[in-house]
């Protein structure tokens, strides 16, 4: 009877317990217009709110900070065209960092860096210093081109996230296998010990 | 409780590596043929118990389940817990393989220690008082796992009383429940194989003269 309660209040906790894990710390940081954005959250999809992210280059040189708001959002001016490593520390070692490669920063603007546009062909330039008089029907094309992209990235969020979440799922073929694993290796080790002891005898 | 990679100083990590491989070279040598079969057991329990989590506020910790591991393998729970980290940190993610050495250290170490305090206890005739001691012996593997931890964190240049406090109170309601499992697991194992703990404190004593 006691053995019975037992097992039902382990199945019961396996049962109900989140298939997530609260304890690991998700960054991700992308391109948003002129500037980065990122968020960090934990793996069961609650969003760090208030946290502090540290802005390095690969040098490990600080380039400045930034501040998460309640949903976990940060943003972050990229001053200059060198690869961006975002760090958030939450506190008894929950870590996380993510790399913004060079191809994936957006356009600066107003340094005198050189434009990284030529190694991202695929960000969105204003076309503001082209020779020819700006006209009106090319600004309502780069406000539409502007809006779109703001637009799309509203899209990609929710997937965004649903990818991150995806990566951090343990299905049942995992734990199996870690089992299959562990009776491998005990096994194994077991064989050479026994064997050991009949030789010594 | 599992520290992850880039948490800690390349002094902290390797420090625990090198503390980590004295701990298992002794567990290796106390693992003898009888006992392989119940640290095989034990270990995929702390395998599988890491997905087992209890939420609490923001966050949420799950079951760790090294005290009682320790409480039936003694020092042969080093390479039990080690083999299971090694495979949370592949299969899961929790944790690293570089921090695998400080992990090992801060989750076995502090069970071994409770194994010590309360070996005598376990081996008590009597059920409830033995189960009484495997209850605190699971809840306190715990309880120092956290005081380990906060130290690790403080060596690398955390504060250690903020740090100490947040994994300690983050970890107090999985202390009581390992403890009620620990002392319930005790407890079965004194009524249908009394000799679990005592045949394996005779050879422990058999093979260390």
């Amino acid at each position: 009877m006691r053995n019975a309660c037992l097992t039902a209040g382990l199945l019961m906790m396996i049962l109900t317990s989140p298939a997530a894990h609260a304890h690991k710390v998700i960054a991700a940081a992308f391109a948003s217009g002129e500037i980065i954005e990122g968020e960090i959250g934990f793996s069961n999809g609650d969003m760090a709110a208030g946290a502090r992210v540290e802005v390095f280059d690969l040098q490990g040189t600080k380039l400045g900070e930034a501040l998460t708001d309640s949903d976990g959002v940060f943003s972050f001016t990229p001053t200059k065209a060198v690869p961006h490593v975002f760090r958030a520390d939450l506190g008894a070692g929950h870590t996380a960092e993510t790399v913004l490669g060079l191809d994936e920063l957006p356009v600066l603007a107003g340094t005198g860096d050189a434009p990284i546009t030529a190694t991202a062909p695929a960000t969105i330039v204003p076309a503001r210093d082209e020779p020819h008089p700006p006209t009106g029907a090319q600004e309502l094309l780069d406000a539409q081109r502007l809006m779109i992209a703001e637009m799309i990235r509203a899209e990609l969020r929710p997937l965004r996230r649903e990818i991150a979440a995806y990566k951090e799922k343990n299905d049942f073929q995992t734990i199996l296998g870690g089992l299959g694993y562990i009776a491998g290796l005990f096994g194994l080790w077991f064989y050479f010990a026994a064997r050991r002891r009949q030789k010594a005898v | 409780m599992h520290i992850v990679d880039g948490a800690l100083s390349n002094d902290v990590v390797l420090g625990g590596a090198v503390l980590a491989a004295a701990g298992l070279a002794m567990g290796l040598r106390r693992l003898t043929v009888e006992k392989v079969p119940v640290a095989g057991m034990l270990s995929a329990t702390f395998f599988v118990a890491s997905l087992i989590h209890v939420p609490i506020g923001p966050s949420s910790v799950h079951l760790v389940m090294n005290g009682l591991t320790a409480l039936v393998l003694g020092w042969a729970a080093f390479p039990a817990l080690f083999v299971g980290l090694l495979l949370q940190a592949v299969f899961f993610g929790y944790g690293g393989l570089t921090v695998l050495g400080i992990n090992t250290l801060n989750i076995a170490l502090p069970a071994v220690l409770c194994f010590h305090l309360c070996r005598s206890g376990l081996a008590s005739p009597s059920a409830s008082r033995a189960a009484l001691w495997g209850a605190l012996g699971g809840g306190l593997a715990i309880a120092l796992t956290t005081v380990f931890v906060a130290f690790s964190l403080a060596l690398s240049g955390d504060e250690f009383l903020p740090a100490a406090k947040l994994v300690f109170f983050a970890h107090m309601p999985i202390m009581a429940i390992e403890a009620i499992l620990s002392g319930a697991a005790v407890c079965l194992a004194h009524k249908v194989k009394p000799e679990l703990f005592q045949t394996f404190s005779q050879i422990e004593q058999r093979s260390t003269p």
